[in-house]
């Protein structure tokens, strides 16, 4: 497998403090990788360290194949959006990209094309040609996003891409990274579980500076393993339940009144599980829903810290 | 060349962007007014004494300023005298024939510019790292190249604003001023000494950047800009006085090339050779003041 991004045994210390403690992380190319963890626990160091902003106390950083980075190298390969980092106040918003666009290498009419088409992306072409200092926060916010994308680099790096965004917004913007999903290797830090649950197809847990956990979110949220049945009573009989189905494992949980149905040794798909179990579920109390898997937020709170 | 197109190109962004900037366009604007305000108060202060001059000589006041002076600085016997009075061949050479109004705007310009630098220049590297702004800028070019656009960037809004001075100041004087009303002899020189100033202005942009790349806090960089700007104001003037012809002393006068105002009479030259070899040390002082803080900046967090 290839790798957009290797780092291993990355070290960060201020004084005393160990941001990054022996980090070691394998980003897949083409993969979106979402990165959760406490505060603190060193998710933003690590892609400053990363792009160089910052500097490492020890480890080993390859960026796409080539090494720790380098501007000469990977300008116009690597983007990021950095966390509380200002756009400069009297450009443009087109001005701006296409000058980024220029700095890593794209032509003057690629930049502009690239810059427009993005800021259509982020709906802000009627804002194109005002000084950020006249932008909403959110509207920066969007610019900042808008800017990764220029020039359409190997390896996105997002540090809370969605934050400070209204409601809607949220939601084109999650739709407009979604849109990139596969074709460009994307990481991004978030506290929102979930949104990083439908941004993302690996999870990177972290914790007081290390790499706790690197999954595949289905593997995570048990989607292929699982189904959820949210009910409004205990059901009568779970034997019963057992043996319509033969090798399905389900386990009742009264705190939210779900029960589990763990059924990757049934070999059944979850559609004839449901066709088998509904009808005597139904008897026997109400569904509320059904699901496939647990939410990421879940897993995350199930993990051990 | 990859390296020089990326200098070029931030160096345009960043006269673009600084051209726009609140805080350069009022120091842009401070900095015409005090070159027209000196020209109208030196071209003032030049009528009083003409007809100062013409009540005591006992001859018909002019309403035109500077016919005078002009005639004055012409004559003969005041020439001697002012030979005797620099005491510097070369010097002399360097001032006679040049109009009064001319030498007043050489003086303010070469006072001035090293003023205007620091207060144009001196936040523009700490406020990009304070706000983060740099970071959108070092994920795509080198941060050398980024300190050198930069650099390049403000010797251009520099030369911007000289150029905006010198035009202000000679069209008050063209107004103001007899002999330079009716012909351009004065605009070319004025230029002229625009352009040596800015050259004069590398050290102190060099220094000014530099000690930006130190602090995350532009006020602070400005503040720190003019103190050193004070210290290399008394290095020259320590160093002359301290001079002795032997022992540690006599290396003094060497130490006082290591500020840029030791080469200020240098710039102030007709001789091209002199000029030359001024503006070589002048640029070369910027470039280590510039590499000194970007030493510091390189490896820095931002």
């Amino acid at each position: 497998m290839d790798y957009a991004l290797e780092v291993k045994d990355l070290v960060k210390r201020y004084g005393r403090r160990t941001v990054l403690d022996r980090f070691s992380l394998a980003v897949p190319e083409f993969s979106s990788v979402g990165l959760v963890g406490p505060n603190g626990a060193g998710k933003t160091t690590f892609m400053m360290t990363v792009v160089g902003f910052v500097q490492p106390t020890s480890g080993d950083i390859n960026l796409l194949g080539n090494g720790p980075f380098s501007a000469e190298v990977h300008s116009g390969r690597i983007s990021i959006l950095p966390q509380d980092s200002e756009l400069p106040l009297e450009g443009k918003p087109q001005e701006l990209l296409e000058q980024y666009g220029i700095l890593q290498g794209l032509s003057a009419r690629d930049a502009r094309l690239s810059a427009a088409e993005l800021l259509k992306a982020v709906n802000l072409s009627d804002r194109a040609d005002s000084q950020i200092r006249t932008l909403s926060h959110g509207m920066r916010k969007r610019v900042m996003v808008a800017q990764c994308f220029v020039g359409f680099p190997e390896l996105v790096l997002l540090d809370e891409p969605l934050s400070g965004l209204d409601p809607l917004e949220v939601s084109r913007m999650r739709a407009f990274i979604q849109s990139r999903r596969g074709r460009q290797t994307i990481v991004i830090s978030s506290h929102n579980l979930h949104d990083i649950e439908i941004l993302c197809t690996h999870v990177v847990m972290i914790d007081r500076g290390r790499v706790t956990r690197f999954e595949e979110m289905e593997r995570l949220t048990e989607v292929g393993d699982r189904l959820v049945y949210k009910l409004t009573a205990v059901p009568g009989d779970l034997e019963v339940l057992k043996d319509a189905v033969p090798g399905l494992t389900l386990k009742w949980y009264p705190n939210d009144n779900s029960l589990v149905c763990v059924f990757s040794d049934s070999g059944m798909a979850p559609e004839k599980i449901n066709a088998a179990l509904l009808p005597i579920l139904l008897k026997q109390t109400g569904v509320l829903s059904i699901s496939q898997g647990s939410s990421l937020e879940a897993a995350y709170l199930k993990e051990p810290v | 060349m990859w390296h020089l197109t990326q200098i070029w190109r931030v160096a345009v962004y960043e006269l673009r962007d600084a051209v726009r900037s609140r805080r350069a366009i009022v120091v842009l604007a401070l900095y015409l007014v005090a070159a027209v305000g000196c020209m109208y108060g030196s071209i003032s202060l030049l009528g009083r004494l003409e007809a100062d001059l013409a009540k005591m000589l006992q001859l018909p006041a002019s309403q035109k300023t500077g016919v005078v002076s002009t005639t004055l600085w012409k004559s003969k016997p005041f020439q001697h005298m002012v030979r005797g009075a620099v005491r510097d061949d070369m010097v002399y050479n360097d001032i006679v024939g040049k109009h009064p109004v001319e030498l007043i705007y050489a003086w303010f310009t070469l006072t001035y510019a090293p003023l205007l630098v620091i207060l144009v220049a001196g936040n523009r590297i700490a406020d990009d790292v304070r706000s983060g702004a740099v970071r959108y800028m070092i994920s795509r070019v080198s941060r050398g190249c980024w300190s050198c656009g930069k650099f390049a960037g403000q010797a251009l809004m520099i030369g911007l604003a000289l150029a905006a001075g010198t035009i202000g100041a000679y069209i008050t004087a063209r107004i103001r001023l007899y002999s330079a009303a009716g012909s351009y002899d004065l605009l070319l020189p004025m230029f002229n000494w625009s352009f040596r100033a800015w050259v004069y202005s590398f050290a102190y942009l060099g220094m000014a950047l530099g000690v930006s790349h130190l602090t995350r806090s532009g006020s602070k960089a400005t503040a720190l800009g003019i103190l050193v700007m004070a210290l290399f104001a008394l290095v020259p003037a320590c160093c002359d006085f301290f001079a002795e012809p032997v022992g540690w002393q006599s290396y003094l006068p060497q130490l006082a090339q290591l500020v840029p105002g030791g080469h200020k009479s240098s710039i102030s030259r007709s001789s091209l050779p002199v000029f030359i070899h001024a503006s070589l040390f002048l640029i070369a002082l910027g470039g280590c003041y510039l590499s000194a803080g970007f030493w510091f900046f390189r490896k820095r967090d931002c």
